[in-house]
């Protein structure tokens, strides 16, 4: 399988003098194109600072990352968020979904943006929520939903324009064991049918069971890759 | 066009989910600052246009004629009457006579010789009854007493700024006699010929020419002043058809008139001094309302600040999904320009549905004028157009400001 990220010698940085705080010390990682990994570790590790390096939503004070063989971290911001539209979707912690717009609509945004039609855009939207078991919930405003019912649109919205790479961070975190592992299958499932590569942030061994890969992390370094495949 | 369809769905979508109240407060806000950057210059033009209005509708009519600025008096009134009943555009005309006098009260009562007597220098104007009635409505501004019939001999109409009771309102600044009623006689004097009068009535207007004048019929005035040759020193005219004042002055200029007296639009014959105010005030109405427009322009400021800071993650995670910021932006903007819109629509449908009709109707009373709303409908766009471009750089710039900040600091709130 070709590589589709490479990070080499990544360090994050933050605060100057007494308030330096070095939270990445010299990553150095490959992800598989179609490879589901989980970044693992304590609070405080640096897991959710690495996933944000890699996804493109924060620079590294160091270092060199390679995404499907772009040098993101040379892109102007207005080429970053193209990147991030065109080739990878997000899954927050706390869903991040518009509380405006409707189940529909938040997952039509990056579809829209790409330039699709509006009929288009929907009737792919609501395909996406189909595939997350949100059938009839379209018009929805995300209030409207259970946790699990908006993480399950966060994943439609991440998926819905066919992301190269999907990041998660913490996808289950605010959400009960029930809902959890819903979200857990889903992404699992995405990563059997689609061989999408997904990059997931998580503290708990239960939820990383079907990853291909888990990097260890302690003290901002990788201690240890596990291979689970 | 992509970005302002994604931004016009984003805008929408916040303004219809917004609290009602809230969209409502604010478009009432953005409805009270069309209204002051319109009825303040409004009013205060309209108190002078009102003025205006009073003066043309009761004294100098829609033409004016007068001497010939190296004469005293119109050349061959006469003739010029007989020519003037020849033009069907004109509906009516009044000529009158004036001059000044001393008018002089209570001399019969008076018992000190030695002291000093209750007199004022008036205006005296020689008129028709009639005609003076038919076109100006004098007969209608008597408050005391009776209008002058057409063969009246020794009566006199006096204006109430001549009365001491009613001057003193102004602060005494007109010269003015007292314990003058219809029924009591006074004196005219014009060098050494004197005349008295029976006041016969009290005359009194918010037109300073009516209230400060006395009238008595032209008969009498050309013999008092002795002006045999019959020739007035006014004439004004109420053309039929309202506005056509221009082509009809054409017209009696053509018809040589022009060669006896100087022949003048009100517009024309009016001083330049109430077209300076009206000026003034226009600029004047313009500051006040600019101050509504800074005060709107911090309110929407304000309410796209805390709108975009509340929701500051949301705008984070826009950009941090791939949505560009200038469809955040445009969401933004596209909200503020909803309030001006909106309040303006609003401000412009009670203006022009309720607030010009209403004023027309019940003018504002003024001492001097009856104060109406004036609202010309090009101004009015203008300044509409001033408040929307200025409502949208206030939406913008809060939006600027949020939207720019760091994409994963705004996703976790941080500073």
């Amino acid at each position: 399988m070709s590589t589709i990220i490479q990070a080499k010698n990544i360090h994050r940085s933050f605060g100057k003098d007494a308030l330096f705080t070095h939270v990445l010390k010299g990553i150095d990682l490959t992800i598989a194109q179609g490879e589901f990994v989980a970044i693992m570790g304590k609070s405080g590790a640096g897991k959710s600072t690495l996933m944000y390096q890699l996804s493109v939503l924060d620079k590294p004070t160091e270092g060199e990352i390679l995404i499907d063989d772009i040098d993101v971290l040379s892109l102007s911001e207005k080429e970053q968020t193209e990147f991030r539209l065109n080739t990878l979707g997000y899954v927050f912690q706390d869903y991040a979904l518009v509380p405006d717009l409707s189940a529909s609509e938040n997952v039509m945004m990056p579809l829209l943006m790409r330039g699709e039609y509006w009929n288009a855009a929907r009737i792919k939207a609501n395909q996406s929520l189909d595939a997350v078991g949100l059938e009839g919930k379209y018009e929805n405003l995300p209030s409207e939903l259970s946790g699990g019912e908006q993480q399950r649109v966060a994943i439609a919205r991440a998926v819905a324009g066919e992301p190269k790479i999907i990041f998660a961070d913490e996808p289950t975190a605010n959400l009960d064991s029930i809902s959890g592992n819903t979200v857990i299958e889903l992404l699992t499932q995405l990563h059997k049918k689609q061989k999408q590569t997904i990059v997931m942030v998580t503290h708990e061994d239960e939820y990383a069971v079907n990853c291909d890969r888990i990097f260890k992390m302690e003290d901002g370094k990788i201690v240890n890759i596990e291979k689970r495949k | 066009m992509r970005s302002f369809r994604i931004g016009l769905l984003l805008g929408f979508r916040q303004i219809q989910r917004a609290s009602l109240w809230t969209t409502l407060l604010i478009i009432f806000v953005m409805m009270l600052t069309f209204l002051n950057l319109i009825a303040v210059s409004g009013v205060l033009i309209g108190l002078i246009v009102g003025a205006e209005r009073g003066v043309r509708l009761e004294s100098l009519g829609d033409i004016v004629i007068t001497a010939k600025n190296d004469e005293n008096t119109i050349l061959e009134t006469g003739s010029l009457e007989r020519e003037l009943s020849t033009f069907p555009e004109i509906q009516h005309y009044s000529t009158r006579y004036s001059s000044v006098a001393l008018l002089e009260a209570n001399y019969k009562e008076r018992r000190d010789l030695s002291g000093e007597r209750d007199t004022a220098n008036v205006n005296v104007t020689g008129i028709d009854p009639v005609a003076e009635a038919i076109m100006s409505g004098l007969d209608d501004k008597v408050i005391a007493g009776e209008y002058l019939d057409p063969d009246d001999e020794g009566y006199i109409l006096v204006g109430v700024y001549y009365l001491k009771e009613y001057a003193m309102k102004f602060g005494d600044v007109f010269d003015s006699v007292e314990n003058i009623k219809p029924g009591v006689t006074v004196r005219l004097t014009i060098g050494d010929t004197s005349k008295e009068f029976i006041v016969k009535g009290i005359v009194e207007s918010k037109v300073d020419q009516v209230s400060l004048n006395t009238y008595i019929p032209e008969r009498e005035f050309r013999r008092l002043f002795k002006r045999v040759d019959r020739n007035a020193d006014q004439i004004v005219i109420r053309v039929a058809e309202p506005g056509e004042e221009v082509a009809v002055r054409d017209s009696l200029l053509a018809s040589s008139l022009g060669d006896y007296a100087k022949i003048q639009t009100y517009d024309e014959s009016k001083p330049k001094f109430i077209t300076d105010i009206k000026t003034t005030f226009n600029i004047l109405g313009t500051f006040i309302g600019s101050v509504g427009i800074v005060v709107a322009s911090i309110t929407i400021f304000i309410i796209i600040f805390i709108n975009a800071l509340s929701r500051r993650r949301h705008i984070g995670i826009l950009k941090g999904i791939g949505i560009e910021r200038q469809v955040i932006e445009i969401a933004y903007v596209l909200q503020a320009a909803f309030y001006a819109l909106a309040g303006s629509a609003l401000g412009m449908l009670l203006t022009y549905g309720f607030l010009v009709g209403y004023f027309e109707s019940n003018p504002i009373q003024f001492p001097f004028s009856d104060g109406i709303l004036v609202a010309p409908v090009g101004e009015t766009f203008i300044r509409f157009i001033v408040l929307f471009i200025i409502t949208l750089i206030a939406g913008f710039i809060p939006a600027w400001m949020i939207v720019r900040q760091n994409t994963l600091n705004s996703i976790l709130g941080r500073k």
